[in-house]
């Protein structure tokens, strides 16, 4: 259980540790007038400020709740930062996905017919991926650990010392 | 009447102690969760995500998948060019009215009741205020706006409003109607006077954010960004100068709940049945009376009689005088209208500003007039002051940055 | 509005705000008042009908309050509201979940001699908190019908509308007598047999 507890806490402490890289790494290509930084299917863009330097400062609050909450995750309020660091995550990587499905269902503006094909619109979910979506699949385990975890301690009924008046 | 309110509390406690068992409760997740979205130092950063979420969902439903991918082909290369063939006789009247310019090739030019004003109701803004409403109903039904309620607390008091007024300011962004009845929840009158004139004034609805977003993508953000700091100036000097108190109370702040997919359907159809039926006939209506207006020569001799003041205060082009007459009807035409302009980037933020600030489109009027006649007077003397003062002043910040 | 035909009663909703009273308004009517989780959604009176065993209710849902001394536009409306309908008959809902401030404004309903009926809503809430809200002992007490209810599943919402008929007036000082113990007048009003012990069926 113990050791658990710390493989645990040191996945996540890594994974908010990239979360801030990350989240840093967006305003940074953004400030930086860069063309858009990217490696194999991580790209930044960095091309608008909402994007990359509003949604880049929720991805690094993200990480940075992930690491408060590092110490003690079997505490609820710890267990909970965590979570709201994940979420953080979810709001960039959901709506960059939502993004990307709004735009490959129409055809786009030149072709004669409405929607697109079912290939142009699997090719609009290909790589690079904006790094919020990478960490999606890692941040989703946390949230899985934890509320497994939950169910587990919730489970004596209580009924037991609850004062049945009615 | 009998009881005083220590007595009545005696009674209160004297009941409970009999009729109200409490077991053992444990925590869970989702009340931890609760607790961190008020604290300011994990609440400010999820009321950005919050807020970004909104906005990101709201541009690529409404601006990317329907306006964009689907309304702007239907109208453009469909509707208009039907119209135009089918509807006879271009040079008369009627076809000016209906379908406007012979020669345009896109909905927002033609500027006929049929075609801009189907195009702007249906395309652009029906779609925008469904997500938008859809948004605020999950807002509204988990819980989210008491606490961020909290949230703002110490911020609007600065500017004279209860943190609470954060309520009427998100419904105002979907329409100013109920806005400026949901004022009713601000304590005193000098609270629900400051914020129905900053509503009024200052916040844009959904419809008109719709079209700002699909004409001006990329100036959006300023223009939201001055009339954020519009409010907050504003706001701080009405506070100033108004009289009377502005006093705490606590919010009740209720536990969050998933929405009820029955509640959100049920409300998300009754707002867009209602704009559907007081809004589009609105719009198509616009557009016939601001060409009537056209045809007759009013707004050019309007544009005429204000372009001292437009060109050399506000900085903008006399045909700007066109649009802001359509804004008393709805905004979200107004600013479809400003877009045809000719004029340079700064400009259009700076006219789009001043649409949205100068006065209230005639259902906000009228709920405002039912709220008390003497604060839509007195709402109005400052409107008119604030368009003056903020508008010059968008123009001078543009001639010191070099840009006006 | 108020002189309406003989059979026609008026029922005013009264309630903290947030207590879910619009949604038991639009079970109870059918109508479509705006319901959100926030305090204060409601500023402005909606009025429903309800058909129940022959009988037409005109059923008014108010803005939420606190108490009837108003502090803002909207409890304004509430208080008014009841100064209009003298001869109205109140449904007070209560939060199950905090049953104490909405009972400092059923006490404060009850002073002013009106018929009123009792519905303890959000039972399930209270449930999933851990807290028993003892509705038959509460009607005991209070001397007038008490109905749980949970609005957003509909349960308790077809007794409630039962029920409202047998709405009275409470008296207060009977309340206090029988909060200190003087349970004589107890065994009077389960004479009636029907109801599970509220005072005098008309
Ligand atoms: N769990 C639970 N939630 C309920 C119940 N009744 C209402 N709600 C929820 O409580 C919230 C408030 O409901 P409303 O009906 O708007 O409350 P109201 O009393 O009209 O509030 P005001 O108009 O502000 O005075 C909504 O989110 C409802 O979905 C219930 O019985 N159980
Ligand atoms: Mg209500």
């Amino acid at each position: 259980m113990n050791k658990n507890v710390s493989v645990f806490s040191l996945f996540i402490g890594l994974l908010g540790l990239a979360t801030l890289a990350s989240g840093l790494a967006d305003i940074l290509v953004w400030a930086g007038a860069d063309p858009g930084f990217s490696i194999g299917i991580l790209e930044i863009a960095g091309d608008d400020f909402f994007r990359w330097a509003w949604g880049g400062a929720i991805v690094a609050f993200g990480g940075l709740f992930m690491l408060a909450g590092l110490k003690n995750t079997d505490d609820l309020q710890q267990s909970a930062t965590v979570l709201l660091g994940a979420a953080m995550v979810w709001i960039i990587a959901g709506t960059d996905i939502f993004a990307r499905f709004c735009e490959s269902v129409p055809a786009g503006e030149e072709a004669p017919e409405f929607f697109n094909s079912l290939s142009g619109f699997l090719a609009g979910f290909a790589p690079p991926y904006p790094p919020a979506i990478l960490l999606l699949p890692f941040t989703l385990v946390v949230a899985y650990v934890l509320f497994t975890r939950r169910f587990d301690e919730a489970e004596p009924p209580s009924t037991a010392d609850f004062p049945n008046r009615l | 009447m009998g009881l005083t309110a220590d007595e009545r509390w005696d009674i209160i406690d004297a009941i409970t102690q009999r009729t109200v068992g409490t077991g053992t409760y444990r925590r869970t997740l989702g009340d931890a969760l609760g607790d961190l979205t008020i604290q300011p130092l994990t609440g400010i950063p999820v009321a950005l995500g919050v807020l970004y979420a909104f906005w990101s969902i709201f541009g690529s439903f409404a601006g990317s998948l329907v306006t964009d991918g689907f309304m702007v082909k239907l109208f453009d290369s469909s509707w208009l060019p039907w119209l135009q063939a089918a509807w006879p006789n271009p040079d008369s009247i009627l076809y000016y009215l209906f379908v406007g310019d012979p020669a345009a090739d896109n909905c927002f030019e033609a500027f006929g009741a049929l075609t801009s004003g189907l195009f702007v109701a249906i395309g652009v803004v029906l779609p925008a205020v469904l997500i938008f409403y859809l948004m605020m109903t999950v807002l509204e039904d988990s819980g989210y706006l008491p606490r961020l309620a909290v949230l703002m607390d110490t911020v609007l008091h600065k500017i004279g409003l209860h943190g609470y007024a954060i309520v009427p300011a998100i419904l105002g962004l979907g329409c100013n109607v109920p806005a400026v009845t949901a004022t009713r929840i601000l304590e005193t009158r000098k609270q629900r006077f400051i914020m129905m004139s900053l509503l009024a004034i200052f916040i844009p609805c959904g419809a008109q954010l719709g079209v700002m977003l699909e004409v001006i993508p990329e100036t959006v953000g300023l223009v939201m960004l001055y009339l954020i700091i519009g409010f907050g100036i504003f706001g701080f000097v009405l506070d100033r100068l108004i009289p009377g108190s502005n006093p705490e109370i606590l919010i009740d702040v209720p536990p969050y709940r998933w929405p009820a997919w029955e509640n959100v359907t049920r409300k998300l159809w009754s707002r867009t049945k209602g704009f559907l039926k007081e809004a589009v006939p609105f719009v198509l209506l616009g557009v016939l009376i601001v060409n009537v207006l056209y045809l007759t020569g009013v707004i050019a001799a309007l544009a005429d009689l204000f372009a001292p003041l437009f060109v050399t205060w506000f900085g903008v082009p006399k045909e700007t005088v066109g649009p802001l007459v359509a804004g008393f009807l709805r905004k979200d035409l107004a600013v479809a209208q400003l877009s045809t302009i000719a004029m340079t980037p700064y400009q259009m933020i700076t006219s789009v500003v001043l649409v949205s600030i100068y006065f209230p489109c005639v259902a906000t009027f009228v709920v405002m007039l039912r709220e008390g006649w003497r604060e839509l007077l007195a709402a109005i003397a400052v409107l008119i002051a604030v368009v003056f003062i903020y508008g010059g002043l968008i123009h001078a910040i543009g001639i010191l940055m070099g840009v006006a | 509005m108020k002189e309406q035909s003989n059979n026609t009663t008026t029922i005013l909703m009264v309630g903290n705000p947030n207590v879910g009273k619009s949604a038991l308004f639009n079970r109870l009517t059918g109508a479509n008042a705006v319901v959100s989780n926030y305090p204060g959604t409601t500023v402005d009176y909606t009025a429903g009908t309800l058909i129940e065993d022959h009988r037409t209710y005109e059923i008014i849902d108010v803005p939420g309050t606190y108490s009837l001394k108003p502090r803002d536009a909207a409890e304004m409306v509430a208080v008014r509201m009841l100064d209009e309908h003298r001869d109205a008959t109140v449904l007070v809902v209560l939060d199950a979940t905090k049953i104490e401030r909405g009972l400092y404004l059923a006490l404060e309903v009850f002073e002013r001699g009106i018929p009123c009926i009792v519905a303890l809503n959000m039972t399930d809430a209270a449930h999933d908190k851990q807290i028993a809200v003892d509705a038959a002992g509460l009607q005991r007490i209070l001397g007038v019908p008490v109905i749980a209810t949970t609005a957003i599943s509909g349960e308790g919402v077809k007794h409630l509308a039962d029920m409202i008929r047998k709405a009275q007036a409470a008296d207060i000082s009977a309340i206090r007598s029988r909060l200190n113990g003087q349970e004589q007048n107890r065994r009077s009003m389960a004479g009636c047999g029907g109801c599970s012990g509220c005072g005098g069926c008309r």
